[in-house]
């Protein structure tokens, strides 16, 4: 390597971690925000508001009650609050409401005509389906308790196991998710920031003229932020094993190519986009286009698998979707050949593309 | 106080001139949130379907192949041959598939002479929000159903169809309007530093508060217009329906829009600097509106400690606010809560951007 590059790499890395706030965002933000998120988030539905509307003297529907709120995952509504039904849950004190059919479920029992209503607020979609699943398991186990049936023996037995996180533990899945997020916002973003910043302030004039190639201007301010970006790696990933105790199953080489490649991308891909922004506020929106669809796309918040297939092609595009794959695939399942090097390819192509491309923005726009 | 509308329309009118002089800035904050909320209405689906699943058949029977059919017509799965439980286990590794179900050489022999016949399914538990919904499907074609004993009808009221985009939508506004507030403002006050026009603007006789009033206005009216674009897509193309009062809505996005971009305004003027401000806006802007506003994730399931938390993100409040009256029509009595919330935030952010800029300004 030569000296100029050299000294290139040092005046931006001293540069950037001379404020003291800047190396606070690099190194202690990421860490708060893995921790916060990694033990707030969780896709079980939990506390739900449960009223159950019944007479007194219903000892099955009481029973179903005591039971729900004993499985911990609702909470009962205080009873001075019970009213119409419908207004229970449209005024927000109640998530669920079950109704007792008239004249009580356990006599309705002994008819053999029993009908249940369970009015869920659907608003959320995911919440009305979980609470839907909990109450009728619930209410299907109590009745035939109380009927003194045995649970009907169904013709095929389906055995289930979930393999890589058996305990379904939300930290697990989460943590790589959020590691990939943090990651992309201090790559990213600094690298086009500080490549903008340059341009506003007009010493990117300066520097053309001086006696240095571009290729030396664009690796002089490309490579810090690869380096930024692979040493802040070490330090969320230590705490995503070692707090979360997320297992690393694969090989710890293979995870850091992996980073590696998308440090590299989203370096490249932070370049490529200060061509295109003439100031930082320029440049702060830019981002925003960019990595909004890449957290949306990512594969952390919706299935990608259930998006239309014309619109998949762009989670493919996207550094943030291969990266999280790449995370989960290797820290829990160990690291399959055909999806890492799948992926990582993927990751490779668009890092390569972008620095063609922003080399020749970079010739035509100088 | 006629002095203070003065001199705090004179900043709103250069901040203006600021706006339209960079079309780019004007497009985006207008162009962006309609996009994204086009883009995301018509690709996000939470109901599954055509969920891979690596099938080994060992036993090659009327009734295996009976079974199978009832999982490739269901519409649930897609159902793919391997040779052998380890390549189905690769499969998972490889992510070609979510679940593998295999089924033993005796499956039929079993059910004839009267006994279980049995099948093992493995669910990959990487993606933890798959695992639920995979083993209720099977369990649902392979019927182990409830027996008719009784009847248990579930009412789904404000969404009777369980439309995932009548439940996107709305959260998808406020993320995308969080974000867009902060971006627009925070760099504005450092922008003044690094450019050295904020010594001109200081020596000139406008006080903090008209400053980060004249600031505020028109990036306000902006994201107004901003968020009555959307509506009207997500009436008109999505279909999603209205049944609230519109005033609330829009007394809630105003206080809502200000809020974020006072806190833009509070980054700006406490980094000094466009970079740290836009690490600053990412950081405090981007993920906590999508993660732990109750977009996807519930609010109500994560610890006591983070719950309370939540509590001063103006986009929780906001979620709540644009939820129910899209859905469930509430008025301003149902929403006292958010909207005394989102109050008092937005006049802390106005508050606090306030006084940290005064003292800035007294060495």
């Amino acid at each position: 390597m030569n000296r100029t590059l050299l000294g290139f790499i040092r005046k931006e890395l001293i540069q950037t971690l001379r404020d003291k706030r800047m190396r606070v965002l690099l190194f202690v933000v990421p860490v708060i925000q893995l921790t916060l998120f990694g033990v707030a988030l969780s896709n079980e539905v939990k506390n739900i508001r449960l009223a159950s509307v019944y007479s007194p003297g219903d000892a099955v529907m009481q029973k179903i009650h005591d039971r729900s709120i004993a499985s911990g995952w609702f909470l009962p509504v205080s009873r001075q609050a019970y009213g119409d039904p419908f207004e229970l849950i449209r005024g927000g004190t109640a998530d669920a409401v079950l109704v007792a059919p008239p004249g009580g479920l356990t006599r309705a029992l002994g008819r053999g005509d029993a009908k249940l209503q369970l009015l869920l607020n659907a608003t959320n979609v995911i919440e009305a389906q979980a609470m839907e699943s909990y109450v009728s398991a619930i209410v299907q186990r109590t009745i035939l308790e109380d009927l003194r049936l045995d649970p009907p023996e169904p013709s095929i037995q389906v055995n289930s196991r979930v393999l890589f996180n058996p305990s379904l533990e939300t930290a697990i899945f989460m943590v790589p998710a959020t590691l990939a997020m943090v990651m992309i916002i201090t790559t990213m973003v600094m690298t086009n920031n500080a490549i903008v910043r340059e341009k506003e302030m007009g010493t990117f004039e300066m520097l053309i003229s001086a006696p240095v190639s571009p290729a030396e201007v664009i690796y002089g301010k490309t490579i810090p932020y690869v380096i930024l970006g692979m040493s802040n790696f070490p330090l969320i990933l230590g705490v995503a094993v070692f707090v979360f105790g997320v297992p690393m199953r694969g090989s710890v080489l293979v995870l850091f190519l992996a980073a590696f490649a998308f440090v590299c991308t989203a370096v490249a891909l932070g370049t490529l986009i200060s061509t295109f922004c003439k100031n930082q506020q320029q440049a702060t929106l830019a981002a925003f286009l960019f990595l909004f669809p890449m957290i949306m796309f990512g594969g952390l918040l919706f299935p990608i698998e259930n998006m239309p297939v014309s619109i998949r092609w762009v989670a493919y595009l996207d550094p943030l979707y291969h990266y999280i794959g790449l995370l989960r695939n290797i820290m829990l399942k160990g690291g399959g050949h055909a999806f890492v090097v799948t992926h990582i390819l993927a990751l490779g192509l668009m890092a390569l593309v972008s620095v063609v491309w922003s080399f020749r923005r970079f010739r035509t726009t100088l | 106080m006629r002095l203070f509308w003065n001199r705090a329309g004179a900043v709103a009118r250069k901040e203006v001139f600021h706006i339209l002089r960079d079309p780019f800035a004007l497009a985006a904050a207008l162009g962006l949130p309609v996009l994204m909320v086009i883009i995301f209405g018509v690709s996000i689906e939470f109901n599954m379907k055509d969920i891979p699943l690596a099938v080994n058949d060992a036993d090659q029977t009327r009734s295996s192949r009976m079974l199978l059919d009832r999982f490739a017509s269901s519409g649930y799965f897609g159902v793919r041959r391997v040779v052998s439980p380890q390549q189905g286990i690769a499969e998972l590794t490889d992510q070609k598939a979510r679940a593998a179900l295999v089924i033993p050489p005796d499956f039929e022999s079993e059910l004839i002479s009267g006994r279980q016949g049995q099948l093992q399914l493995l669910i990959d538990g990487s993606d933890n929000s798959t695992v639920g919904p995979v083993s209720n499907y099977v369990n649902r074609i392979v019927g182990a159903g409830a027996p008719a004993l009784y009847d248990l009808r579930a009412r789904y009221l404000f969404n009777p169809e369980l439309d995932s985009r009548w439940f996107v939508i709305p959260g998808l506004t406020v993320v995308i309007m969080a974000i867009l507030s902060i971006l627009l403002t925070a760099l504005t006050i450092a922008r003044e530093w690094e450019n050295g026009s904020m010594e001109l603007l200081l020596s000139t006789p406008v006080r903090p508060v008209e400053i980060i009033v004249g600031k505020l206005a028109p990036y306000g009216v902006l994201g107004v217009i901003a968020i009555a674009f959307v509506y009207v897509i997500a009436r008109a193309v999505f279909q999603i329906p209205f049944v609230g009062n519109l005033a609330v809505f829009g007394l809630g996005s105003l206080l809502f829009l200000v809020t974020y971009l006072a806190q833009g305004l509070l980054i700006s003027v406490v980094a000094r600097n466009q970079q740290v401000a836009m690490q600053l806006a990412m950081v405090t802007g981007m993920l906590p509106s999508n993660l732990i506003s109750g977009f996807i994730f519930p609010i109500e399931s994560m610890p006591a400690f983070f719950q309370y938390l939540t509590m001063l993100l103006p986009a929780r409040w906001f979620m709540r606010i644009a939820r129910d009256t899209f859905l469930q029509g509430s008025g301003l009595i149902e929403l006292k809560v958010p909207f005394l919330a989102l109050t008092f935030l937005c006049f802390a952010m106005i508050f606090l951007a306030t006084r940290k800029f005064k003292r800035d300004l007294e060495p």
